[in-house]
């Protein structure tokens, strides 16, 4: 299954703003495949994503632009990518509330502390 | 984010899910052990980074952290195991582009590595205190590759090789040297230190110990701190390009130390090209990389400066007690400026204006200035000397500098009152002969001596300028008035001055000759007419004449004479020939001034209105003098001058000092009864050094002197000792 991230409904938002920001972008691949294509400078707030494209040497991570994580499913990966801009939103000084539904919470929780987010 | 509780209890879930598969742990580490040998064979491409991150990740979630890290350690030791093996097989000059070599691949692993154990790096680590990933990569590396046997002790002598053949001379790969000694601080300081710091400073103190011994040999000083110079900054620069920025330091101070410390003494005083040498030919460049040199090493410009100041010392001493020297006190003075000038310049060129060197120099001077007790004297002729004829056409600037420069001579000087009495006399001379050539220059000379010494020095001097005044006016006075009759008789122009402001010799005065005399005496009638209750006294000494004489072949010439002169020339309106007996017999001039008279009437080529039987240069007391008839000049006025600015004579000189010994008496009583009077009870030694101090601005004061003065205080009842402890004196108001 291949889906490329803006037919999701949910994620548009994202897909939108990928389009506005200049650079590179990468792709979050979710365990079920979904591809999230995001801005780079989005995806390095995950301190594990940004060693994963800086790291030398060249991991494969870093040549194809490319990450796959096969144990964080497609609802959490997006509420991730939402959290990275809304991260960047926050260091800029945009001071907005970040949503998060109860009953995800346990399972972000899991994949924060992999991502070091 | 929180929740610290939820995530704990998540953790343990996760625990049972791998109690499922007992050969998890070792599986991940299969993995993960690949990984790091595919890494260290450049192959990591086809790794995926989130697997490896992954497993790392759940070996350390699942408590398997020590077996990860024990496994990295073997890993990584077995690697470098077969790194060193490589290294110690490079040959000769590859050795250390191999080590380089592998310390780059090294870091660029380890660092990979720690990427993916970045979990394991960032909790199982500090919690079980154990080196962080990148740590113990340099450590394992510190270990087995730079501390191996093998690889130490020739890592250390190829680098010392490399910087012995750049000090002489050959070209090497500094980038290296900048990358292995990089590596060495990267390993930790100590490391930089002990396995390269501390031999490599050893070796560059043997080898500039040497360097120094060879070119001390053969070098003279100039070529020698010029060497130094250049190594010293070599070893620099040196440093900036590949040593640690903490050697600067430690390697100049061998530098410093072996070539200038060690040889310090032996340099200063090198004959021919050492300090002395290099002061007296004005080497400024010399001098000042000495300075800069020597500057850097504990004592050493304590060591320029004495060399300096025992130089100075005795120059000076040999300039104010050579006789030739002292024959021409304008020349002296001239001569002490000048050195004075040499030295300033010398430390501002080449001595940064250094305070304690200008102290130096003022201290020399002070000491070999007032080894010659006629110093003060000689400065005020050379005073003297300027404002009679030496400020003509120069600009007032200028004769500020100079006025400026006396001034700091003037400041050396102890003696301070017997300047001023010189100086009283020699502008007494000045003004009464009409001869200063700047009345603003003369000002300013007593406007300096004022602020350096205070009103009380120059309250005279300025009240000599006052009767100069006044006696113009009094003239334009008596000149309107009755009393004097116009006629063809001589005119008379009198300054009448203060006694006391004036430095009055008291001579008998001379026998004037009648037709002056009339004159004189209706000046006085009219002066005394004017101002009741004064006395005047002619100072026949301090005059001077315009004379108009005939000579043989009917030439007229205008003399400009000395009133004795004056009165020795009138003497010969009705002789032809005088011996010295009549003249002295007749006019009744003192002996030596006498004497000085005819010297000049009668033995200055081009001036000799008189002639001496017999001819020589100096007057005896039976030579026999006749009028010149001869005369000839091709000036109408003709200036007959008394030898001017003159120094004085022994006798003279015995004189004045015993008035300036007189004029002491009281200013160390008053100084005396005012220390007595603020302190009431002071024990002797204590007296004596306050009036010391109190009077240094114009005198030291001799202790003995000081006592006697005491004594007589005593016997005035100003002072009394104390009845129980007789070393205090008390007050006696």
């Amino acid at each position: 299954m291949k889906l490329v991230s803006f037919a999701v409904g949910r994620s548009t938002c994202v897909q939108q703003r990928s389009r506005t920001m200049e650079g590179e972008t990468v792709k979050l691949i979710s365990a079920e495949g979904f591809e999230f294509v995001i801005d780079k400078k989005a995806a390095m707030v995950s301190q594990t994503i940004r060693n994963m494209l800086t790291s030398p040497g060249g991991f494969a991570e870093s040549q194809l632009g490319q990450v796959t994580f096969p144990e964080i499913s497609t609802p959490i990966l997006e509420k991730i990518c939402q959290y990275f801009y809304w991260s960047l939103d926050y260091a800029s000084g945009k001071e907005t509330e970040f949503h998060i539904e109860p009953e995800i919470t346990l399972e972000l929780m899991m994949a924060a502390n992999y991502l070091h987010t | 984010m929180s929740a610290q509780k939820k995530r704990t209890f998540k953790i343990e879930a996760f625990k049972h899910r791998v109690e499922l598969d007992p050969k998890y742990a070792e599986k991940t580490w299969k993995v993960l052990e690949h990984a790091i040998h595919e890494i260290y064979n450049h192959n990591a491409s086809g790794l995926s980074f989130e697997e490896l991150y992954r497993n790392a990740y759940n070996m350390v979630l699942h408590k398997y952290g020590e077996k990860l890290y024990s496994g990295l350690v073997t890993t990584l030791t077995w690697h470098l195991t077969e790194i060193a093996k490589s290294i110690e097989d490079a040959k000769g000059g590859l050795f250390l582009e191999e080590l380089n070599r592998k310390w780059g691949d090294h870091n660029k692993s380890l660092q990979m590595i720690r990427d993916i154990l970045m979990y394991m790096d960032r909790t199982f680590v500090p919690s079980s205190r154990k080196t962080p990933v990148h740590e113990l990569g340099l450590n394992l590396w510190r270990d087995i590759i730079i501390h191996s046997n093998k690889i130490q002790t020739r890592l250390l002598d190829t680098l010392l090789d490399l910087i012995h053949r750049e000090r002489i001379g050959e070209v090497i790969n500094r980038g290296l040297m900048r990358n292995v000694t990089k590596m060495l601080m990267d390993l930790g300081s100590f490391v930089y230190e002990e396995d390269f710091e501390k031999p490599f400073l050893e070796v560059s103190a043997s080898f500039y110990s040497g360097e120094s011994q060879q070119l001390i040999e053969c070098c003279d000083c100039g070529e020698y701190l010029r060497k130094a110079e250049r190594r010293l900054s070599e070893e620099m620069e040196r440093v900036s390009h590949y040593l640690d920025a903490s050697s600067e330091v430690k390697i100049t101070n061998v530098v410093e130390g072996e070539m200038i410390s060690n040889h310090m003494q032996r340099l200063v005083h090198m004959e021919n090209s050492g300090v002395v040498n290099m002061l007296v030919e004005d080497k400024y460049e010399d001098l000042s990389r000495m300075y800069n040199l020597f500057r850097r090493v504990p004592d050493g410009l304590s060591t320029i400066r004495d060399v300096m100041t025992s130089h100075l010392r005795d120059t000076g001493k040999q300039l104010v007690s050579d006789p030739e020297r002292l024959k021409d006190p304008v020349d002296f003075v001239q001569h002490l400026l000048d050195e004075k000038d040499k030295y300033d310049k010398i430390i501002s060129k080449a001595f940064n204006n250094d305070k304690t060197f200008q102290n130096a120099l003022n201290s020399s001077f002070e000491y070999f200035i007032n080894l010659n007790n006629r110093s003060p004297e000689f400065i005020s002729l050379y005073v003297d000397d300027k404002l009679r004829k030496g400020l003509k056409g120069v600009s007032e600037e200028d004769v500020e500098v100079i006025l400026d420069k006396v001034m700091m001579l003037f400041r050396y000087l102890q003696e301070k009152d017997v300047f001023e009495k010189y100086y009283k006399q020699h502008l007494a001379k000045r003004l009464l002969s009409g001869k200063t050539v700047s009345d603003d220059a003369e000002r300013s000379m007593i406007v300096k001596l004022k602020t350096e010494c205070g009103y009380q020095f120059t309250s005279k001097l300025e009240g000599m300028f006052t009767d100069m005044k006044t006696s113009i006016d009094t003239m334009q006075g008596f000149y309107a008035s009755p009393y004097c009759e116009i006629g063809d008789g001589p005119t008379l122009a009198v300054q009448v001055l203060t006694t006391g402001s004036w430095p009055t010799q008291p001579s008998a005065p001379c026998n004037l000759p009648a037709e002056i005399l009339g004159i004189c005496e209706r000046f006085r009638t009219y002066y005394l007419g004017t101002h009741t209750g004064r006395r005047l006294t002619w100072q026949t000494n301090m005059g001077t004449a315009d004379i108009r004489a005939i000579f043989g072949n009917g030439q007229k010439h205008e003399l400009n004479v000395s009133t004795y002169q004056m009165c020795i020339l009138m003497l010969f309106n009705s002789a032809d020939r005088l011996t010295y007996k009549e003249i002295e017999q007749a006019t009744e001039i003192p002996a030596p001034d006498l004497k000085r008279c005819l010297q000049s009437l009668a033995c200055v080529k081009g001036k000799n209105v008189l002639r001496k039987d017999p001819m020589s240069k100096d007057i005896a007391e039976d030579d026999a003098f006749h009028f010149n008839d001869k005369f000839m000049s091709k000036f109408i006025k003709v200036k007959i001058g008394t030898v001017a600015a003159q120094k004085e004579s022994e006798p003279e000189k015995q004189e004045t000092r015993q008035r300036v010994e007189e004029d002491r008496k009281p200013q160390i009583e008053a100084a005396i009864v005012r220390i007595m009077k603020s302190r009431k009870v002071l024990d002797h030694n204590t007296i004596v050094t306050e009036v010391t101090s109190q009077l240094q601005s114009r005198f030291l004061p001799n202790p003995v002197v000081i006592k006697k003065r005491i004594e007589s205080l005593i016997e005035r009842e100003f002072l009394e000792r104390d009845k129980t402890d007789r070393k205090l004196y008390r007050y006696l108001a």
